[in-house]
């Protein structure tokens, strides 16, 4: 920000500033620091019904821990929840990235008409597109059944939801299909940005096409990669709604992942410092998987200061 | 990087298209069936009848005025709120020095990733405490909070890209710095404003999870919400369902198109030029 450190309307006092910041940061540490904090003191604590009406916790100090880390079911959700989340941003990173590579050697009318589709998809409340998935999925009526069968498969009606394999297929379908969008059209916008300058030089230097992709264009569009696996870690490792809504708001537990996980101790079981303890738990698995992520958020940070 | 299309690309475009676009088409063409049509066990691609009963089976459903009129109350004050406070923390970051200014800024990047199922737990205890689940006030400030990270940075953006001398301009020309920031800064900071205001608005009329939690009664449905609540334990209408759906869809899709591009570059392009 170099037009920032020329700036000679820099005010005498320095409570302008912090004026300025009160009310965004008034909110966000109501809202957002303040039950960050609170996660963490309930998941040392006893805190069901009848704390939420006595308003007195009590502290059991690791209990809660120790008896999840001992509790078989947990870390059978918990590497559920890691293949699940690998399955859907290896998914969605691979079809994202080769449709983008795709786009830019389409004819322009099919490129236009795929951007359109993307951006429609994109645009689609993800309440919607559970509920249109539903729809296609549904016991009996479903299209996709029955254009298995009229292609010469004998599938009778089904509920596609009784086999766990098919059933987070289509959970992930859902959620894959509303994350190719974004990046494809990241990826495709990335790669309109390599300069042309630098891919003739390459092919006049006589790099063929392979080594153009590994030395030219990779290290341009590595960034974007990194940004695009981070954050689509970070969003389907939480993914809940899809599950949850998919599966008529009652999933059995062999669909539990984390997020569910921690929703039905607290909110079905009213064991909110189980819950709790669950939660904080997945933040700190997330925390170790997108660490390099945060780091670069708060290189970020200092660079804009 | 345009080479010339291959065969390749362009067959697989194709089959791209039919693939993403098809559930969008499902819905739409679901949404103007026929009740035979919508509950035939062998459905055909291309729709056999048109009629607009799901639709008005959808309008007349309990709840849906009551949800419509909910999301857009929710949203309309979420969007307010979010975006006065976050012009005023935007021209913090990009106009002033403070001591802080680094923490704040990383801070509001790190909070966007915390994951909500998670901080629904204690937020659900704090606003049972100030009493304020099943108030359109509650999720309002529940809305603004999630929301003004991304705000806050996205504003920042624009501001970035104004050239300071013309505020600079204006005091010299004896304009006191709230007259600067509100008669100079803050027109140029309209294109701005309205994208942010756009994507405050899908944001919040998109939201489930919050909703689900904090709106406990039945007239106090968001229409996210009360999609989720078409199945009953007797089935679904699937009709209505997708009609419904539909209508849902429609102010985002409309909206989105608008703002599509800045959103795209934003959410990368900070990251990746820094």
């Amino acid at each position: 920000m170099t037009s920032a450190t020329k700036l000679r309307i820099e005010p005498k006092s320095n409570f302008w500033p912090y004026l300025l910041i009160a009310p965004a940061l008034t909110v966000i540490l109501l809202i957002l620091g303040f039950p960050v904090f609170r996660l963490i003191t309930l998941s040392f604590q006893q805190f069901g019904l009848a704390e939420i009406v006595s308003g007195i916790p009590t502290w059991i100090g690791f209990e809660n821990y120790l008896a999840l880390l001992k509790d078989p079911e947990f870390w059978i959700v918990l590497r559920r929840t890691f293949i699940f989340t690998f399955a859907m941003v290896a998914a969605s990173i691979v079809i994202g990235a080769w449709l983008a590579h795709l786009m830019a050697r389409m004819n322009s009318i099919l490129r236009w008409l795929l951007n359109t589709t993307l951006i429609l998809v994109w645009a689609i409340p993800a309440l919607v597109g559970i509920s249109i998935w539903k729809w296609m999925f549904s016991f009996e009526f479903s299209i996709i059944t029955s254009t298995i069968n009229r292609l010469g498969f004998d599938f009778a009606q089904r509920n596609w939801f009784t086999n766990t394999f098919s059933g987070f297929s289509i959970i992930g379908g859902v959620v894959v299909w509303g994350a190719v969008p974004f990046i494809t059209i990241s990826i495709y916008a990335a790669l309109t940005q390599v300069p042309k300058e630098l891919l003739e030089a390459a092919a006049i230097d006589g790099a063929n096409s392979r080594q153009i992709f590994r030395s030219v264009i990779l290290p341009i569009l590595l960034p974007i990669y990194v940004i695009l696996i981070s954050l689509s870690i970070i969003w389907d490792f939480q993914v809940f709604t899809q599950i949850w809504v998919l599966l008529d708001n009652r999933p059995a537990s062999e669909y539990y992942t984390m997020a569910i996980y921690a929703f039905e101790k607290s909110f079905g079981l009213s064991e909110y410092g189980m819950g709790a303890a669950i939660a904080l738990l997945m933040i700190i698995s997330l925390l170790g998987v997108t660490w390099f992520y945060i780091k670069k958020m708060v290189q970020i940070g200092d660079s804009n200061a | 990087m345009h080479k010339k299309s291959s065969i390749y690309a362009n067959i697989s475009g194709v089959f791209a298209i039919v693939f993403m676009g098809f559930p969008v088409y499902w819905m739409v063409t679901t949404s103007f069936k026929n009740r035979q049509d919508v509950l035939s066990t062998e459905p055909t691609i291309l729709p056999r009848s048109f009629t607009i009963e799901n639709y008005q089976n959808a309008f007349s459903r309990e709840g849906f005025y009551a949800s419509l009129r909910n999301s857009l109350i929710v949203v309309l004050i979420t969007v307010a709120i979010s975006l006065f406070i976050a012009t005023f923390a935007s021209v913090a970051i990009a106009r002033t020095k403070f001591t802080g200014k680094r923490s704040f800024i990383s801070s509001l990047l790190i909070v966007q990733m915390l994951p909500l199922s998670a901080l629904i737990i204690p937020l659900f205890l704090l606003l049972t405490r100030l009493q304020l689940t099943n108030t359109i006030g509650g999720l309002a400030l529940t809305y603004v909070a999630f929301i003004l990270p991304f705000t806050i940075w996205t504003l920042r953006g624009f501001l970035a890209n104004i050239p300071i001398d013309i505020e600079e301009a204006a005091l010299v020309d004896g304009c006191t710095r709230v007259q600067a920031y509100r008669h100079v800064l803050l027109p140029l900071m309209a294109p701005g404003l309205v994208a942010t205001a756009i994507f405050a608005f899908i944001q919040a009329w998109n939201e489930f999870l919050l909703a689900y939690i904090i709106m406990q009664s039945q007239e106090n449905l968001t229409l996210p919400v009360w999609l989720a609540g078409f199945t009953t334990r007797t089935g679904t209408d699937w009709g209505p369902l997708m009609a419904a759906s539909t209508v849902t869809a429609i102010p985002v899709v409309i909206f989105f198109s608008l703002i599509q591009k800045r959103i795209a570059t934003g959410v990368t392009a900070g990251a990746v030029k820094g």
